[in-house]
């Protein structure tokens, strides 16, 4: 590992950051909360720390994709301490270690809130909060290679560090052309499902703020009550589409809306699965609402249980209802679509629907193979084999996910918070939802818990953003012992 | 054909399809995908794929390159550039007719098999309609005799039709020069436009000093280059007693072409049947059958007497070997193939004069071919640096009417090595005063960072 080449370039990411940082003023000044000097000196501290980093190390052209692990998270661990300035400096969270937790689950699309009441907050910082899920929806460093010349040659390493995913969807021969149209694609479905918000009586900025937190499957509401609190079935239904439409792999979204290319939508085996999950989670939880007659009307069910399971497939994590007053089947459902997560290549969290597609033809393939056992067996993904170390890699991960999700359960565990809070806790965390169970449900927070808890919870969010292999390298000693001494500019 | 076709597209991304991801097609992706052009790779082994996944910035489709089917999921339909350079001669053309097709600018295929480029063949480069048909074996041999008429140059590369030279030179302590500053040099002998010091190219400035050890690259007019070796220790001199080790194909070429130069040449070829080959297709050249490893032997046919030993088998191990035994003997040069390319700058620690490798070379003459643009009439890539030759017209602007070179923002990391007026036809060595007139070609050395910013320069 280059080590003075990663600290530059995570400096000159830290100068991006410092600039998005600015974009809240505008509104700040329109809603005279006076939060703008804050956003200013937040940028300051953003740009100066990035500008100390750039000064002093040597920058490299050929960083290696070792090398990409640690941009990537340190980025990610840069992103999350200069986002939770402003709510800091907002004076509505005292503890620092609140505003990280805020900032990175933001950041990593997660969701979850140490607020209790969101309305406290100024406007500015609302749509901060909600800018930080948009930011983080794609990426940082698949924005700064689309939009900065920042990265170089090693920018394709470090987007490979920051989009892992089993499968690779390379749209243009160029890595910094992918990350443009991938933008692109994102922007312009944001727009649209502003445009039909506001249709649908909601102000500019609670349209902007919403499709922000929607379309990167975050979950920031700018209310407390979630997308709940405009009690409007056009507003849900809206949400819900796009909530599905962020879950769905973006390069499918280039090959279908912007090629007009519909078909590729249903070639692709993910999204019929994908399709199929959300459609059968829907009918059972229904079925499930109905026999414990939790709502009064058939509608009220289904409106609610689709709701709620596409914002939870999606791990997008908004609300419309409590479902923690549901019956114990409808929870244990909710909490296991929550360990599957979106496509791959979409901004949803969690394990991704292909890996466990993958996983389940595995499986399969071994049952045949007790039968037959001299049967010839491959494992196919549409009409394309899958490769071997692709599966080898994807049984990896499975150990490594149930690995972390142990060990962050019996962390929070040790912090003397309850089982089921624990647990849903970390879940909701590991897989950038949001809410959990009990303590962390929808219609409470995580403010309650303890704060070496926030930390854990905290490398969760990061774990699970970052699909666990980029971040879980930098805890192994062979990685830092590749690490070498970083040679400052004055040195040269 | 090829000709300006970087600069037809105004300096934006050109899209270039390459088939087959060995030394030639990575070494040509590497440098195109730094360039910013769109490059797909198409290649059949997935695993190698892979590894240009992670390392390169390029599209890499797995396929053959001679399926329409893989060719037009690649994209070919959108693609101006078109390079065939698996291992297999059939892929290549295949591939390129295929390509015939599409609306390809520019095709280019390497071929090996020898029949493609003789004189009187009914398939050559127009019948097959591809604008450059490369073959390693007869790139390289090319290379070894341009580097061999150059004594104690590592590397040579002729412009303006060959009346000025770029060669480079090891500093020797018996050089004249060693230990001079280049203000102290200047005027004796061209100009030195790079040095390379422990891996690092520099760009020298007048107070510069040349130390012996140091890799110098000099700009200087073929006329200059004595034949008495007062300057530098380089002499424009065909060498008289060559040594061969290797009798494949590269070395029967050079063995040939030479004997044709009148020079005496030792052919050594272990296997005793391909001797017979040679002996019949040689007129004057020697056949020695033996290993190349027989120190005995070599010695006894006078291997220390030589002024260039060409090594040349199949076995990188064999010709590092015997040309460090030539030259621990006293040979005077030694020109080493080696087919893995990242072993180049050892080799010269080692003492061998030159590494050369065919696919690098092949790789470097497809670049020199595709570059040359409007401007821009050839580009030499050096194989040990960091670094391009590019010879550029100036163009007819008031910029640099009247205006000395001293007075001129010249880019950074670039150095005027030579100038060639077109009204007298004549090479001018540049210095402070010396000023442009319209319609010069300039032979010019920049740092690979600095060549885009000096067409730049010079394209307004």
């Amino acid at each position: 590992m280059k080590t003075d080449g990663v600290l530059n370039i995570l400096g000159k990411l830290m100068l991006l950051i410092s600039l998005c940082l600015l974009t809240p003023i505008p509104f700040s000044f329109y809603y005279h909360d006076g939060m703008a000097a804050s956003f200013v000196l937040a940028a300051l501290i953003g740009a100066f720390m990035g500008g100390f980093l750039v000064a002093a190390f040597v920058p490299r052209e050929d960083l290696g994709y070792r090398d990409g692990f640690a941009v990537v998270v340190l980025s990610w661990l840069a992103l999350a301490f200069l986002g939770g300035l402003p709510f800091y400096f907002s004076g509505e969270m005292p503890s620092f270690v609140d505003c990280f937790f805020e900032a990175m689950s933001g950041f990593t699309t997660t969701g979850s809130t140490i607020l209790s009441k969101v309305e406290v907050l100024p406007m500015s910082v609302l749509f901060w909060r909600a800018l930080t899920h948009w930011i983080g929806g794609m990426g940082i460093i698949v924005l700064s290679l689309a939009v900065l010349p920042l990265l170089g040659v090693g920018g394709m390493q470090l987007y490979q560090a920051e989009m892992p995913g089993p499968t690779k969807d390379r749209l243009a021969p160029r890595m910094q052309d992918t990350a443009r149209i991938l933008w692109g694609v994102y922007v312009l479905i944001t727009a649209v499902e502003v445009v039909l918000l506001m249709l649908g009586g909601l102000s500019f900025f609670d349209a902007l703020c919403h499709s922000f937190a929607t379309l990167a499957t975050g979950g920031f509401s700018t209310y407390t009550a979630s997308a709940g609190y405009f009690d409007s079935v056009y507003v849900e239904t809206v949400i819900i589409v796009f909530m599905f439409v962020a879950g769905i792999n973006f390069s499918l979204h280039y090959q279908g809306l912007l090629r007009g290319n519909f078909a590729a939508y249903w070639q692709s085996e993910e999204f019929r699965f994908y399709s199929a999950l959300v459609v059968i989670a829907i009918l059972l939880i229904c079925v499930a609402n109905l026999e414990h007659g939790v709502y009064s009307t058939i509608g009220e069910t289904v409106r609610t249980a689709s709701f709620q399971v596409v914002s939870i497939i999606t791990t997008t994590g908004f609300g419309t209802a409590d479902f923690d007053q549901w019956p114990p089947v409808c929870k244990v459902l909710l909490v296991g679509l929550m360990f599957i997560g979106g496509c791959a290549g979409s901004t949803g969290g969690g394990i991704k629907v292909v890996r466990l597609l993958l996983f389940l033809k595995y499986a399969r393939l071994q049952l045949r193979n007790l039968v037959h056992p001299n049967a010839v067996g491959i494992i196919k993904m549409g009409k394309v084999k899958v490769p071997q170390d692709v599966m080898v890699g994807i049984l990896g991960f499975f150990a490594i996910y149930v690995a972390v999700l142990i060990v962050g359960v019996v962390a929070v565990t040790a912090t003397g918070v309850d089982i089921v809070t624990g647990f849903t806790a970390v879940v909701a965390t590991l897989n950038n939802i949001g809410p959990g169970l009990m303590e962390v449900g929808p219609a409470r927070n995580f403010g309650g818990l303890p704060d070496t808890a926030k930390v854990v919870l905290v490398f969760c969010m990061l774990a699970g953003r970052l699909e666990l292999y980029t971040l879980a390298v930098l805890f192994t000693p062979d990685f830092w012992k590749m690490a070498r001494r970083p040679r400052f500019r004055w040195q040269e | 054909m090829g000709r300006d076709l970087l600069e037809e597209t105004g300096g934006g991304a050109v899209r270039i399809m390459i088939v087959g991801s060995g030394a030639v097609g990575y070494h040509l992706s590497e440098k195109f995908s730094e360039e910013g052009h769109d490059v797909v790779l198409v290649d059949r082994d997935q695993k190698k794929l892979r590894r240009i996944e992670r390392e390169l910035n390029v599209l890499p489709i797995c396929g053959s390159g001679a399926s329409t089917k893989v060719l037009e999921e690649a994209g070919i339909d959108h693609t101006d550039l078109f390079i065939a350079v698996t291992d297999s001669d059939e892929v290549n053309l295949v591939a390129c007719i295929i390509s015939k097709n599409y609306n390809v600018k520019t095709r280019i295929a390497r071929v090996r098999n020898e029949d493609f480029y003789s004189h009187n063949t009914s398939l050559n480069e127009a019948t097959l309609g591809i604008d450059l048909l490369i073959s390693p074996d007869r790139a390289i041999v090319d290379e070894i005799l341009r580097l061999s008429s150059l004594t104690g140059a590592f590397e040579a590369a002729e412009f303006a039709d060959g009346r000025v030279v770029l060669f480079g030179h090891t500093v020797r302590e018996d050089d004249v020069n060693a230990g001079k500053t280049l203000t102290e040099i200047r005027g004796t002998m061209g100009v030195i436009v790079a040095i390379i010091r422990d891996e690092k190219t520099i760009i020298p400035r007048g107070h510069d000093r040349i130390n012996p050890g140091d890799r110098v690259y000099i700009v200087a007019r073929k006329s200059d280059i004595g034949t008495d070796g007062s300057k530098f220790s380089v002499v424009n001199q065909p060498p008289k007693n060559v040594f061969i080790i290797g009798g494949g194909s590269i070395g029967y070429l050079v063995a040939r072409r030479m004997e044709q130069q009148k020079i005496e040449v030792r052919l050594i070829e272990q296997d005793t049947e391909r001797c017979d080959f040679l002996v019949e297709n040689l007129e004057r050249a020697v056949v020695l059958n033996f290993d190349g490893f027989e120190a005995h032997d070599l010695l006894d046919e006078g291997i220390d007497q030589a002024d260039l030993v060409v090594s040349v088998t199949d076995s990188d191990t064999a010709n590092i070997l015997s040309s460090l035994l030539a030259k621990h003997h006293g040979a005077k040069k030694c020109i080493t193939r080696i087919s893995r390319p990242d072993f180049i700058p050892l080799l010269s620690k080692l003492g061998i004069d030159v590494a050369l490798s065919p696919r690098m070379v092949a790789a470097n003459m497809i670049l020199r071919f595709v570059r040359t643009g409007t401007g821009i009439v050839s580009v030499a890539s050096l194989l040990g640096s960091d670094a391009e030759v590019l010879e550029l017209k100036v163009p007819d602007t008031d910029r640099f009417r009247k205006v000395p070179l001293q007075s001129l923002e010249f880019p950074k990391g670039a150095v005027l090595g030579a100038i060639v007026r077109k009204t007298k036809n004549k090479v001018v060595i540049p210095t402070g005063t010396t000023v442009l007139k319209p319609h010069d070609s300039l032979v010019i050395f920049a740092l690979k960072d600095a060549a885009a910013k000096v067409t730049e320069f010079f394209t307004e």
